[in-house]
């Protein structure tokens, strides 16, 4: 609500040279994505962080900050970057000894993550066992493609078609 | 579409094996860069899903190989789907009928001969020795093939319509006298022999042969 507001008053504020509503909606996945990978899943705050990020981007931008010298894609990075690293500081007395947190975000988390992991997973199921195989070591296992071809006998080149064509049929098969 | 060059980082990132600068550019570039970062998702999707769910996903792959038939039958489950194994079902069904039910029908079942216009069996063939060819004089004697599983023969010699018919045990047979005489020079006359088992049951048919006793004898 917070943030609707504040992009609401920007708007109605300036013309900014920049569209905010498609900033928004272009921007605010990709910041989200980046929050969590850097914090990690598990960590509660991430959320809260990432619309932090969006928030100070729009403010900058109805500032005039964001002088065009770079992409708006390359200043909202910067942005992103920076208020992580804040917030790792802030946080590091906190969650130091405390629980190592999740590299991998917990598919758990709401109903329609578990869906979509669900559907991903059962269409992993359904491959044939060599493109299972090569899954496993390669994402699971987190096997180089040149082990896991001394693994299998095969060359890494054949790794990564399988790898390739493994994801074109999850792709397909995720979709119908 | 053209494949970006960031693209093969992306299982790198993924799985944190992109480290410094390297990693820092790939950031930059997937905000700025749509068609990387949809690939991105996709594939942190398909990893997190794979991550949460190895024990159910992977749980054979990690069980030593088993082997043997069953473990055969086991491997092309997996390679068939449900209807494949449906459409193989059935085919193993039509083959079995075909080979251990309509096989040994059609090999116990007589070849068919037809004797007549009205008249057609079953039975095995039946050769026949003598007359078969014309003759100068009427045959003295008529002789065929023995058959193992023949106990009866019966003869008959046809002028248009039956001369004449008798049954013997033997395999050759005299025809009687006033047969003989029915028997004409020039004219051409046909025989034929069918064999009977011990309980009367028809098994072999000959072919019907014709012959002319020739003139000038």
């Amino acid at each position: 609500m917070f943030l609707t507001s504040l992009y609401n008053t920007v708007m109605d504020a300036n013309k900014p040279a920049v569209d905010l509503d498609e900033l928004v909606l272009k921007f605010r996945p990709v910041v989200a994505f980046r929050v969590r990978k850097a914090l990690g899943g598990s960590t509660p705050d991430w959320e809260d962080v990432a619309d932090e990020i969006i928030t100070q981007v729009i403010e900058k931008v109805r500032n005039g900050e964001f002088r065009g010298e770079s992409s708006i894609g390359t200043f909202i990075y910067t942005v992103t970057s920076r208020r992580i690293v804040d917030f790792i500081r802030q946080k590091t007395k906190v969650l130091k000894g405390g629980p190592e947190p999740s590299p991998w975000p917990d598919p758990s988390e709401d109903a329609e993550t578990r869906e979509r992991a669900r559907i991903v997973a059962g269409a992993v199921q359904q491959l044939k066992p060599k493109f299972k195989e090569v899954l496993n070591l390669y994402y699971y296992q987190e096997l180089s493609r040149e082990e896991v071809a001394a693994r299998l006998g095969i060359s890494p080149r054949r790794v990564s078609e399988r790898l390739n064509y493994a994801q074109k049929l999850l792709r397909k098969r995720v979709r119908s | 579409m053209r494949k970006c060059l960031f693209e093969d980082q992306i299982d790198d990132y993924l799985l944190n094996r992109l480290e410094g600068p390297a990693k820092d550019r790939f950031e930059e570039h997937y905000f700025n860069c749509s068609n990387c970062f949809a690939k991105l998702q996709e594939r942190d999707e398909l990893i997190s899903s794979i991550k949460s769910r190895s024990a159910w996903l992977f749980s054979r792959e990690r069980q030593p190989e088993p082997k043997g038939v069953a473990a055969a039958l086991g491997r092309m489950t997996d390679w068939l789907t449900p209807r494949q194994w449906a459409v193989a079902a059935v085919s193993a069904t039509v083959i079995l009928f075909t080979v251990f039910g309509a096989l040994p029908l059609l090999r116990h079942q007589s070849p068919q001969f037809t004797l007549s216009e009205g008249e057609v069996v079953r039975g095995q063939s039946l050769s026949l020795i003598t007359p078969l060819i014309d003759v100068k004089a009427v045959p003295a004697y008529f002789e065929w093939a023995k058959l193992a599983n023949a106990a009866d023969y019966k003869i008959s010699i046809y002028n248009g319509e039956l001369l004449w018919s008798a049954s013997t045990t033997d395999t050759r047979i005299a025809i009687p006298e006033d047969v003989k005489r029915k028997m004409v020079a020039g004219n051409t006359y046909a025989w034929q022999v069918r064999a009977f088992s011990a309980g009367g049951t028809l098994v072999a048919v000959s072919s019907r042969v014709r012959f002319q006793v020739v003139t000038g004898n």
